[in-house]
């Protein structure tokens, strides 16, 4: 527990620390925050000024970070001058359509990986193991630039099975499309991940399937199919769980690249809009969402540790 | 063995790339009255072309060549710069522990939790934008310089974990402890003790991270915030060509795709074989 609430302190400094550092050095790149949140093309300087009063710009950035923490507490986060809409409503929109491109690439990597990977591990240097070790590297080495170019002329141009990313992306706005406009964005992402699931849930089941417990639940006279997939799997799936979390901050990376190519409006497509419009605000509050994503993350992977394993609680409370 | 030769062959042409006569047209325009003709043409390779031309012409093979001396230089300075700060931050967090550790592990977390695209839109897009750096022995594009900046700070975190995590193992074992009961400094300890056994981890680390990184930098291309013409990265052609696809110039991506996709798989199975030969755990970044 002590341990815990340790690790969250650290993290709370670390998101801290970040969003400061974010802030300090997008409004410091901007020759005139004020200007640039005023609008691309404003000349009014009443309105400039007006702006850089609401949102403290004359104040020392100490200061303005505090007024923004206490807006991003009440959720306050300021109006877009390129959308003329309010940052919240904006992130609203955004937010689930990245959070459900990374459920589904991990979903689809999982899909893949774990069958792959049990039945390797089980038919270890059989044949099918070495063409998946094989293809594995060769996807694991693939850059996702390339794949999500390939695929996308293929699929989407070519034969156009699948869409570049159109208006309706809800599932209940309809359901085909979503599928189309989802697919590529989520094989682009996921294919990467299934490689390196793949590999390492094979190399760890591989050490399982050596241990003493399993030789005991093959004396015991258990079919191999229940021995690998409740017995083996269980003890390995903790090392794949700890691999999910920790893989995130990369999802997140290749989701700005992703959404930019399939034209997908999440979070990256707006973070890297912002980025070009010199949306001020939106990039801080994009910038801050990111980190709470990594950094709650490695929370819960650190929970996950303590609550799955007894030994790790002890062993670090401990020390 | 594969990757070794390609890796070596590719090496060869980018250092030499200024004086082998095939490639010294890679910004070349074709000039004259046969020109809309020869642009017309473009996409196929032909023996004149051997990877064929993009849209404006100019021969893909030595933009190919120019881009691999480009994307290699940029890929192994930061890897080597990330290797020197991550390896003594994490070699100090390991073995000190404590307060250095509690410290620097913040640290790592956030550049770990720091957006990487906001980090290339301030360093690349503000500060970095044009113009060139004098660096005193010579001068460089600033854009060049600031992409190497980047992705130097995007590698830091990982490595230094991966080296921290290494050298606190080390730490505990025996030969570290005897060389401590016969008196060895810290500063002795760390560098004729720890040192020596992390650096085939550290080999095995820069060949995937160098493959990661070259990706890395293909996305930054793809987001705008990579070098600047006359000499392209593959990633930026790429990217550059990407819209030609449709219209029949399908050859100006294929090649700059397959020359990465080659490189990447070489370092990896470089890094791969440096691991085994040395028995190393998983060390991926």
């Amino acid at each position: 527990m002590r341990y815990l609430l340790q690790r969250l302190l650290q993290l709370v400094v670390v998101f801290l620390i970040v969003t400061f550092v974010a802030m300090v050095a997008i409004q410091g790149a901007s020759r005139d925050p004020a200007r640039d949140l005023a609008g691309p093309l404003s000349s009014n300087e009443e309105r400039v000024e007006q702006i850089r009063q609401q949102y403290h710009l004359d104040r020392a950035y100490p200061i303005r970070y505090a007024y923004w923490l206490k807006n991003i507490v009440t959720l306050d986060l300021g109006t877009s001058p390129t959308n003329n809409l309010e940052v919240r409503t904006l992130i609203g929109q955004r937010a689930p359509v990245t959070l459900l491109l990374g459920l589904y690439a991990i979903l689809f990597a999982l899909l893949i990986a774990v069958p792959v990977a049990v039945y390797s591990a089980y038919r270890r240097d059989g044949p099918f193991d070495r063409i998946v070790s094989g293809a594995t590297f060769a996807i694991v080495s693939l850059p996702n630039i390339i794949l999500a170019v390939l695929l996308g002329y293929f699929f989407a141009t070519k034969w156009r099975i699948f869409t570049y990313a159109a208006s309706k992306i809800w599932p209940w706005d309809n359901p085909v499309l979503h599928v189309k406009n989802f697919a590529l964005p989520t094989i682009v992402l996921g294919l990467g991940l299934s490689a390196i699931f793949v590999r390492l849930l094979r190399a760890d089941l591989v050490n399982t399937l050596q241990s003493d417990f399993i030789v005991m639940a093959r004396a015991k006279g258990l079919s191999p199919r229940r021995i690998l997939w409740r017995h083996a799997l269980r003890s390995s799936l903790f090392s794949l769980m700890t691999s999910v979390a920790l893989q995130f901050g990369g999802i997140l990376g290749g989701a700005v690249v992703v959404e930019q190519i399939y034209a997908l409006p999440g979070m990256g497509l707006l973070l890297f809009q912002a980025v070009q419009t010199k949306d001020l605000l939106v990039v801080q509050a994009c910038a801050a969402l990111f980190a709470l994503a990594v950094v709650l993350v490695n929370f819960v992977v650190d929970l996950l540790y303590a609550v799955v394993d007894p030994r790790i609680r002890h062993a670090r409370a401990l020390g | 063995m594969l990757a070794v030769v390609w890796l070596g062959g590719l090496t060869f042409l980018a250092i030499f790339a200024n004086w082998l006569p095939f490639v010294r047209r890679y910004n070349e325009f074709p000039k004259g009255p046969g020109a809309r003709k020869l642009v017309a043409y473009r996409g196929k390779p032909s023996s004149d072309y051997w990877f064929g031309t993009d849209k404006l012409g100019r021969d893909t093979f030595a933009r190919c060549i120019y881009a691999a001396q480009k994307t290699l230089v940029i890929g192994a300075a930061s890897i080597v710069a990330a290797l020197v700060i991550g390896g003594l931050l994490g070699m100090l967090a390991g073995y000190f522990r404590g307060w250095y550790d509690r410290v620097l592990t913040v640290m790592f977390d956030v550049l770990l939790a720091f957006p990487a695209i906001v980090l290339a839109l301030i360093v690349v897009g503000r500060f970095f934008a044009s113009g060139d750096l004098n660096l005193g022995l010579f001068t460089m594009e600033k854009r060049f310089f600031g992409v190497i900046l980047v992705l130097t700070v995007l590698s830091i975190a990982p490595l230094a974990r991966i080296v921290r995590a290494q050298t606190m193992s080390l730490a505990q074992r025996e030969y570290v402890l005897a060389a401590r009961g016969l008196g060895a400094g810290n500063l002795r300890v760390l560098v004729r003790e720890i040192l020596p056994n992390l650096l085939p981890a550290m080999f095995s680390v820069a060949f995937t991270g160098l493959a990661v990184l070259l990706v890395a930098e293909g996305g930054l291309a793809f987001l705008g915030f990579s070098v600047q013409l006359p000499f392209p990265t593959w990633g930026f052609m790429i990217n550059e060509a990407r819209p030609d696809i449709v219209k029949g110039g399908g050859w100006a991506v294929f090649f700059p795709c397959t020359m990465l996709f080659l490189t990447v798989l070489s370092f990896n199975v470089l890094g791969d074989r440096v691991a085994r030969r040395f028995d190393i755990r998983e060390a991926t970044l």
